[in-house]
């Protein structure tokens, strides 16, 4: 057989394997279940894609035809964002199986390339940044018919500029991440960069209040900057071309591709280094030094038994050796301090926290049962093949969960103090009402949180690695439900809220909050005495998800 | 009379879907008996192990355990045993001291004894060098020793393990192997699977062998050498060895049946 017909033997193959896994993943009940929710969340994307395709194409023909082409970069720019960033945020939709899998098989490395990059063009990032870049041809093309086949030529470069580099910036990412340690300073760092975003909004405030011609001389540089970047350098190569100067344009183009070339070379560095066998394994050689360590007696939780307390204990190590977990756990308050800070300073008038700066609290609250989210609707995610242990202990699942549970409403009640803590210091000591509403809304939110939490751990678990930042496999199926729940819950809780200042009285949202808590904590109880015959039932599913290799 | 089993099982029975994966399975272990469960690849070895252990639900049948009925009683039953699974069941980002102890109150020991019992086992295991090191950061061969110490913590009266021996080296192998003879020799019941047959013969008093989900053979390596011997006519022992002296392996190709393909076959090869 010729290289040529081997490569493509091999090419299909890889084909019909991603089409198999697929297939055979609809046989059992939650395959299904998670195709309608992938339906479902692909049709949002169409929607986001279809809005972008109008506004691209609409905005594009609207600059071209008004000769105003040197405003394309605004459009470039947003696809380059949301390119790069998407799918390091988006870790519910991607679901790649490790292509390093395949080198076993004899790949040649031009292959092993191709599948690579085969494989970020079906990331959803990449199909909509496509659709916004169609959106451009498209309404470039209608405004000035002859710039078709150079603009296609431009949006193609680019899109390919951007494939190449998410998936290199994916390439060098495994590598830091493939240490344990390294992972988790990864994470720290990501975090912090998506955080340095918030900080855009007060820095453009700070910006805005400076005299004007400081102002215009920091666009000037911020213009002249992104115009040899890559977003810059295509809608450059299209607006110079519009204006008949074909030589700038033809640079442009030129500077692009070798922008495409270079980061494909840092691509090529990597995955020659994975295609040669590059072993990333933890177990770096380390010298043994001989520890003594006093006798670890385990902790005591009063009022609960010994497995609560073990669980207990054992989910509050887990999480504290988990980098990335703690930070998203403290994010609610340092979204109060950006919030201060930034565009919901409650001094300016136009915004919301300026007219209701009570809300604070509340809103803080929220988001602190929010970012629980993660850990409570997949909580036997992070004990993988442990799970095992649970079903071979002679203990009942309630016991478990209410272990896990606990420490959730640990979490909770820690993070609704600091917030109260920071609202305080931030925007002035929360009215008592307020106060007591918001602790009245947690004691209805968290239960029935809890209570659909802990049905979808056994219904639809994923395995989830505690040390690593992003790309996780999500449960379509949960990432839906979860989103349902909280739209419930702060409907209900805003609904109150609501109400109360109609009524001009607070302690009203308190009542019905009481009322709705005096449901959902027995729903909760009766739940959780139910999740012992759920748990026996559920236990091959359960089992079979999370102690795969 | 013989005593009351340890391990009981009537008619065990599991389907997946079309597949039977086990038919009917009849198995009796007395106390104190060191038992291998044996059988080829998917004959049905993990899935009868995990049944006994409550870890998959029989589709029919009954499993008693120290005359408890699994079923009806799985509490009961799972703390009066051991389990090391194939999965071996580890939490990764606990350090080694910390499972233990975390292993040894899920089974009801108090705090401090679960404390000294863990320590006691790390020393044993010789795993007591590295305390800061999480599980997850273990060779395969230290996490087998650790889901072992964790399996017995609470002094299990029965102690299932599905191939211990797989992927530990032989001064891990011996370490392991010391503990299980100790537990025997304090009359606990061990029920273990392996494909390696050296071990098994050296270790365990009785065997079963299971072969396409139906248990083909069961008793002592003596009961089973006799019962070959009887069911082989006279010279026409094909590999030239009386029953009395035949090994567990032999014993055990004789009973599965293993067909020697034709060395002709896959004539491409090499």
């Amino acid at each position: 057989m010729t290289s040529a017909l081997h490569r493509r033997s091999q090419l299909t193959a890889i084909a019909e394997l991603r089409w198999r896994m697929f297939v055979n993943g609809l046989r059992s009940k939650r395959g299904k279940m998670e195709l309608v929710s992938r339906i479902i969340v692909t049709a949002a994307f169409a929607l986001g894609g279809l809005g972008s395709f109008a506004l691209a194409s609409g905005l594009s023909w609207f600059f071209v035809s008004q000769d105003k082409a040197e405003l394309l970069p605004l459009l470039l720019w947003p696809i380059f964002f949301f390119w790069q960033v998407f799918p390091v945020m988006a870790t519910a939709f991607t679901n790649n199986p490790d292509s390093g899998e395949l080198l076993r098989f004899p790949l040649s490395y031009r292959s092993y390339f191709l599948i690579r990059l085969a494989y970020g063009f079906f990331d959803p990032a990449s199909a909509l940044g496509c659709v916004g870049l169609l959106g451009i041809l498209l309404g470039v093309s209608f405004a000035r018919p002859s710039l078709f086949p150079w603009t296609l030529l431009v949006l193609s470069t680019f899109a390919l500029f951007n494939l190449v580099l998410m998936q290199t910036v994916f390439a060098w990412l495994e590598r830091w991440l493939a240490q344990r340690r390294t992972r988790e300073i990864m994470g720290v760092l990501f975090i912090l960069v998506m955080l340095s975003f918030q900080l855009i909004g007060p820095m453009m405030q700070r910006v805005e209040r400076k005299p004007h011609p400081e102002f215009s001389r920091a666009t000037q540089i911020v213009t002249q900057v992104q115009a040899v970047l890559p977003a810059g350098l295509a809608a450059g190569a299209i607006a110079q071309t519009s204006r008949a100067e074909f030589l700038s344009g033809f640079a442009s183009l030129l500077f692009l591709g070798t922008m495409t070339l270079a980061v494909g070379s840092l691509l090529h560095l990597r995955l020659r280094a994975q295609f040669r066998g590059e072993n990333l394994s933890e177990a770096a050689a380390r010298p043994v030094v001989a520890q003594v360590q006093g006798l670890q007696v385990g902790w005591d939780l009063p009022g609960f038994s010994q497995s609560v307390a073990a669980v207990f204990e054992k989910e509050v190590r887990y999480l504290a050796r988990s980098g990335p977990m703690l930070l998203t756990l403290v994010m609610p308050i340092f979204m109060l301090v950006i919030f201060r800070f930034g565009p919901m300073n409650p001094t300016r008038p136009t915004n919301a926290l300026s007219r209701t700066p009570d809300m604070a609290f509340p809103g803080a609250a929220a988001y602190a049962l929010l970012v629980l989210t993660n850990l409570v609707f997949n909580s036997f995610g992070g004990d993988s093949a442990g799970v095992q242990f649970f079903y071979a202990s002679p203990v009942r699942f309630r016991q478990i969960m209410l272990g896990k549970n606990l420490t959730h409403a640990s979490i909770l009640v820690a993070n609704t103090a600091l917030a109260w803590i920071a609202v305080s210091y931030l925007y002035g000591t929360p009215h008592l009402t307020v106060s007591v509403a918001t602790v009245a809304g947690l004691l209805f939110a968290a239960p029935l949180n809890f209570t659909a939490g802990n049905l979808l751990s056994i219904y639809s678990p994923r395995k989830r690695d505690f040390a690593t930042f992003g790309r996780q496999n999500v449960s379509q199926t949960t990432v839906l439900a979860s989103l349902g729940v909280q739209i419930v819950i702060i409907g209900i809780g805003a609904a109150a809220f609501a109400i109360a200042r109609l009524y001009n009285n607070l302690w009203i949202a308190t009542v019905l909050f009481l009322v709705l808590a005096a449901i959902s904590i027995p729903i909760y109880l009766v739940m959780l005495r139910r999740i012992d015959g759920i748990a026996i039932q559920r236990r091959e599913t359960l089992l079979a998800e999370l102690c795969r290799a | 009379m013989d005593p009351a089993p340890t391990i009981s099982t009537q008619g065990l029975t599991r389907r997946f879907g079309d597949l039977l994966a086990v038919d009917g399975v009849d198995l009796r272990v007395a106390p104190g008996q060191f038992f291998g469960f044996l059988g080829p690849n998917g004959a049905g070895k993990s899935t009868t192990i995990k049944m006994l252990t409550g870890l998959l639900a029989p589709s029919s049948g009954r499993i008693e355990i120290l005359g408890i009925d699994l079923n009806a009683h799985p509490v009961e039953v799972k703390r009066q045993i051991g389990v090391v699974p194939e999965g071996m069941a580890l939490f990764g980002r606990l350090t080694g001291a910390e499972f233990l102890s975390f292993a040894g109150r899920m089974y009801g020991l108090d705090r401090t004894t679960a404390a000294q019992r863990a320590a006691e086992l790390l020393d044993f295991m010789q795993l007591a060098d590295q305390p800061k090191k999480l599980v997850t950061d273990y060779s395969h061969g230290m996490q087998k020793k650790l889901a072992l110490a964790a399996a017995v913590i609470h002094g299990p009266k029965v102690l299932f393990l599905d191939e211990p021996f797989e992927g530990v080296d032989a001064i891990a192998a011996g370490t392991l192997k010391s503990m299980l003879q100790g537990m025997i020799a304090r009359g606990a019941t061990i029920f273990l699977t392996s494909h390696v047959l050296e071990i098994v013969e050296r270790l365990c008093s009785h065997v079963a062998i299971i072969h396409q989900g139906r248990l083909v053979a069961q008793g002592s390596l003596e009961e089973l050498r006799a019962g070959v011997q009887a069911q082989t006519p006279a010279g026409s022992d094909d590999d030239g060895v009386s029953g009395e002296n035949l090994t567990l392996e032999q014993l055990f190709l004789r009973i599965v049946g293993g067909e020697r393909r034709n060395e002709q076959e896959l004539s491409w090869l090499g």
